[in-house]
């Protein structure tokens, strides 16, 4: 009797370990739900770590988060001490996120490895500066492009299949393809201006134009503390003057156009400048009888340099992760060159590696190829942990030029003072 | 004259309701029209014919039964304690006398000067520290008591009058009987006012379940609707709007059938207020 | 013995009182009064809610503030926008008060038809109006071009956004002032009007002279309930503009929303929620003394 007492207090005291062993570790992945991006498509597929979880013996749980509020849920998390053990998070995050010291940086061997494999885009959007990642980017990469409607195009005399190549062009082509009703109300604009929403949004799509006049936002876009803005210059000037001719002159785009994607999908708008995957995404859905083109935006004049924002979502981890070694294990896995080119020919999207190029579909895959001319023209954000501030200036100028808040001059002599502040803030 | 100044009236108050009811009627009407009629000109006052794709749409896109119910929750539970901690302290203050009543009181009251868009920033510190951010109770928090709640429910006490206390006490009752047997069921149309006021504020509550809330499956409805709108902006306003009608429908309906008790009930507790 | 038992009474009761108001008082404690107390201290310190540290640094906040041209326009934007708001739906409320007073048929299915956006929440009205101020499609601007009139920008334009914002409000609470004002109309006493008639008042004259002064207090009431809630406006802009274009519709609390939750500059936003508590209380008591001057007893 005593020994059974004895056996039953011994099970009971290993119970809890024996139940420990068997129950399976959980590695949690929050992404943003929804259709915001296309390299997220694939968590809203069951059996994506299948694999991965029979070779490794746990559970990997992945949560969709709204785009809108998922930073708030991350600091917050963060906060909370109660967050995933991977982030799936936009590029332009990641200042905000390392200024709060929240991320894990890559080994430095397996980010070797990574950059000397990838195709040079993505050692672009990799790589902060002598070869530290702080995450792996995501196939389906943004990078804007100008799309254009070949219908609208034909329908104005201009050929459908040559975009404009400069500013002059672009601004004389918009004129062209503007449309208007009886009482003068422009019922369709040449080119569709982002203007409202958050200012981050609007500098993305001005991007082009800043880049290309030679504004690069701070003096040094691969420095993560201090350094200056440099926004009020020649560049900075005419780039803002050329929306603002558009506006009052040529009358081509309108500030009654909302978002220029949402415009161009609608057949409202014949040109914008965005994220080509999101038009690639939605058109055929949305209108399928929309018949388009991709090309890099105009550059201010003939013989100069095409600059084009690149971005992506990265798979990092955060310093707070319950499960970090299985957390890299799982990033690991999914971001292996067989796995990019599975789901890259699953998800219809263009591969990292430079060995998946050299195979089809994605050799001969027109979208894919149309891509790759892009690409070279890509630039990602600079890394400063004053970019939200920076952005957030910037935006602001960007929007009081255009609504006629403020003069050229005034809105980036403001904006520029009040970036250098931010990267000096968060240097502190 | 008095024939036209009849005449005027009916034009004045049937132009002005119009207008009211307008952005309900464009929002059912946008709902259940084929998208060729949403974006039709002239505009389609009565679509060519009835569709529920848009609901289909909405209802695939969010989960709607989690957000009432999660509404449902934090209403529920608002109100219920708010009524019960409001009527015992309500009673105390009205017919107990004791050492600083008036300081008890008047914090309470100071409360209704300090809004929760001022002390948001301090009370999320507080609840992320003690982890009760995207929970129900980090929603309920600044809710479990309303102010509003015991000053209306001490009014209505002191119109009882003390003998009907009194005898209760004779007859041997305790307090806490006395305040559940007989002074709630006096007072009930009061508790019924604050308890429809405290529902609805609730129930419509934006800002801070908006900033206590970060999960999808504890948003409550109208952070569900604010977070349905497409970021990048939305270009299918059928969805959208078959999202609002699923968010506000029952709200008006229950207004329909109870608005004249509902208008009277704040109508008192304005000039009370 | 009857004196014993009353004694024990009162200390019955005062146990029972403390265990009454106990629940409210430390839940007020806990969830307001601190958090309120708290707001105050944060906005002298830097908070950084991750790492757990808050340094002190006196005014630097309020500093930083005085020099931030975007609270500047929040504040600017707030106090347009209360001003705005206020006067219009009490005076449209009053105006429609008067209607409703006399008797007429449907009058209660008008009331209701009135206050229906009042019951709605302010986050999904706000989303119907969204689509109905879409520049290209929605009903307002399609409405305009059938009587031949140019399309507004509405949200889309940082010189109409704000009036786009103020004419949602406006229908929003127009309800509440115009069952407010009704209330205080059937309060006055009928021989006021009586005795001005036969006087010789018209209408009007009774209006000027009866009606405005006797609803004194009902003004008061309402001019400073619904300034409190102005100044707190922040779900239809959250939803209709998210503050934008170019902060034109910036206002404080959604200023201090951004500040905290999406930057996590706590004690920054913490100065900001100050700015506000200062504000709703100085123009509450100055309302309040300034209408006492023209409160009428009867």
């Amino acid at each position: 009797m005593r020994r059974l007492t004895w056996l039953l207090a011994v099970l009971l005291c290993l119970a809890p370990g024996l139940a420990g062993a068997q129950a399976k570790a959980t590695v949690t992945i929050w992404y943003p739900g929804g259709d915001i991006t296309a390299g997220a498509a694939h968590f809203g597929d069951k059996n994506l770590w299948t694999e991965f979880e029979k070779t490794h013996n746990v559970k990997v749980e992945a949560v969709g988060l709204d785009y809108d509020t998922m930073q708030q849920k991350v600091f917050a998390a963060a906060a909370g001490r109660n967050i995933a053990d991977i982030l799936f998070i936009d590029t332009s995050w990641l200042p905000g996120f390392l200024k709060e010291e929240m991320l894990e940086p890559v080994a430095d061997a397996k980010a070797k490895a990574w950059l000397s494999a990838v195709s040079p885009e993505i050692k672009e959007l990799s790589d902060y500066g002598n070869g530290r990642m702080w995450g792996y980017p995501q196939y389906g990469i943004d990078i804007y492009g100008l799309t254009w409607n070949k219908e609208h195009f034909k329908e104005a005399g201009l050929d459908p299949e040559k975009p404009p190549k400069t500013w002059a062009e672009f601004r004389e082509y918009a004129k062209k393809l503007t449309k208007r009703d009886a009482q003068g109300n422009i019922t369709r604009v040449g080119y569709a201006i982002r203007h409202v929403g958050h200012p981050h949004g609007i500098v993305h799509k001005h991007f082009w134009a800043l880049y290309g006049a030679g504004v690069q936002l701070v003096d040094d876009p691969n420095r993560l503390r201090g350094g200056k803005a440099v926004i009020n210059t020649d560049g900075g000037k005419a780039a803002l003057k050329l929306i603002l001719d558009m506006l009052d002159q040529d009358k081509s785009t309108s500030l009654n156009f909302p978002d220029p994607r949402a415009a161009f999908i609608k057949g409202i708008a014949s040109m914008q400048i965005s994220e080509t995957v999101s038009i690639k995404a939605r058109q055929p859905k949305d209108a399928p009888e929309l018949k388009w083109g991709m090309a890099l935006p105009p550059v201010p004049k003939a013989g100069d340099k095409p600059v084009s924002l690149l971005g992506a979502w990265l798979y990092s981890v955060p310093k707070q992760a319950k499960n970090k070694a299985l957390a890299w294990q799982a990033i690991e896995w999914i971001n292996s060159a067989e796995k990019d080119y599975e789901l890259c020919k699953k998800y219809d999207a263009s591969p990292r590696y430079k060995v998946n190029w050299d195979k089809e579909p994605f050799k001969s895959d027109p979208y894919d190829q149309a891509l790759k001319q892009l690409y070279p023209a890509g630039k990602k954000l600079p890394i400063n942990l004053g970019l939200n501030g920076v952005m957030d200036a910037v935006g602001g100028a960007i929007q009081k030029v255009w609504h006629h808040e403020a003069s050229i001059d005034a809105a980036l002599a403001e904006a520029e003072q009040a970036a250098t502040k931010a990267i000096a803030d968060a240097a502190k | 004259m008095r024939a036209a100044g009849r005449l005027g009236l009916y034009l004045t108050v049937t132009g002005v309701a119009v207008l009211m009811v307008l952005p309900f009627y464009w929002m059912v009407i946008t709902a259940v029209s084929p998208a060729s009629d949403i974006l039709a000109f002239p505009p389609k006052w009565i679509p060519s014919r009835l569709t529920g794709e848009h609901f289909a749409a909405a209802v695939a896109k969010a989960p709607w039964l989690t957000y009432y119910w999660n509404s449902l929750v934090v209403a529920v539970v608002s109100v219920g304690c708010s009524l019960v901690f409001g009527l015992f302290a309500g009673y105390a203050f009205a017919v107990y006398r004791f050492p600083l009543q008036n300081v008890c009181f008047l914090l309470i009251l100071s409360t209704l000067m300090v809004p929760v868009q001022v002390t948001s920033v301090a009370l999320y510190v507080l609840l992320a520290r003690i982890e009760w951010v995207d929970s129900y109770l980090g929603i309920l928090a600044p809710n479990f008591a309303s102010a509003f709640g015991v000053f209306m429910i001490r009014q209505g006490i002191k119109a009882i009058p003390v003998d009907l206390l009194e005898a209760a006490r004779m007859d041997g009752a305790g307090e806490v009987r006395i305040v559940l047997t007989i002074v709630a069921p006096l007072i009930k149309t009061t508790l019924a006012t604050v308890a429809m006021i405290l529902f609805l504020g609730s129930w419509n509550d934006f800002l801070w379940p908006v900033i206590v809330i970060n999960s999808q499956n504890l948003r409550t409805l109208p952070v569900g609707i604010a977070l349905f709108k497409d970021p990048y902006g939305s270009i299918n306003y059928g969805p959208l709007m078959a999202a609002t009608v699923i968010a506000t429908g029952p709200m008006l309906i229950a207004y329909a059938v109870s608005q004249k008790y509902m208008i009277r009930g704040i109508a008192l507790t304005g000039l009370k207020g | 013995m009857i004196r014993w038992r009353r004694r024990s009474n009162r200390h019955r009761h005062l146990l029972h009182a403390y265990l009454f108001i106990a629940p409210v008082v430390l839940l007020f404690g806990a969830f307001r009064v601190i958090p309120a107390v708290q707001t105050l201290l944060y906005s002298v310190y830097k908070v950084e809610l991750l790492r757990g540290r808050f340094t002190f640094i006196g005014l630097e906040n309020f500093r930083a503030l005085v020099a931030d041209p975007a609270f500047a326009k929040a504040t600017v934007n707030t106090l347009a926008y209360v001003a705005a708001i206020v006067p219009i739906s009490a005076a449209l409320g009053l105006g429609l008060a008067v209607l409703f007073d006399a008797r007429f048929r449907l009058s209660e299915l008008f009331k209701a038809v009135y206050f229906a956006p009042m019951v709605t929440s302010t986050a999904a009205a706000a989303m119907v109006w969204w689509w109905l101020y879409n520049p290209q499609f929605g009903l307002f601007n399609v409405l305009l071009r059938l009587v031949g009139l140019p399309d507004q920008p509405w949200l889309m334009s940082s010189h109409t956004a704000l009036t786009a914002i103020i004419i949602f409000s406006v229908w929003k609470t127009l309800g509440y002032n115009m069952i407010i004002y009704l209330a205080g109309l059937q309060a006055i006493p009928q021989q006021f009007y009586e005795a001005a008639t036969i006087d010789g008042a018209g209408t009007v004259a009774r209006f000027w002279r009866i009606s405005v002064p006797l609803l004194a207090p009902t003004t008061t009431f309402l001019l400073i309930y619904d300034s409190i809630l102005a100044f707190q406006v922040f779900d239809q802009v959250f939803v209709l503009t998210g503050g934008g274009p170019a902060n034109a519709t910036n206002v404080v609390v959604l200023e201090l929303y951004r500040q905290a939750f999406e930057r996590y500059n706590f004690g920054y936003a913490a100065a900001e929620a100050t700015v506000l508590f200062l504000l709703i209380l100085g123009i509450t008591v100055v309302q309040y003394l300034y209408s006492r001057r023209f409160e009428v007893a009867y």
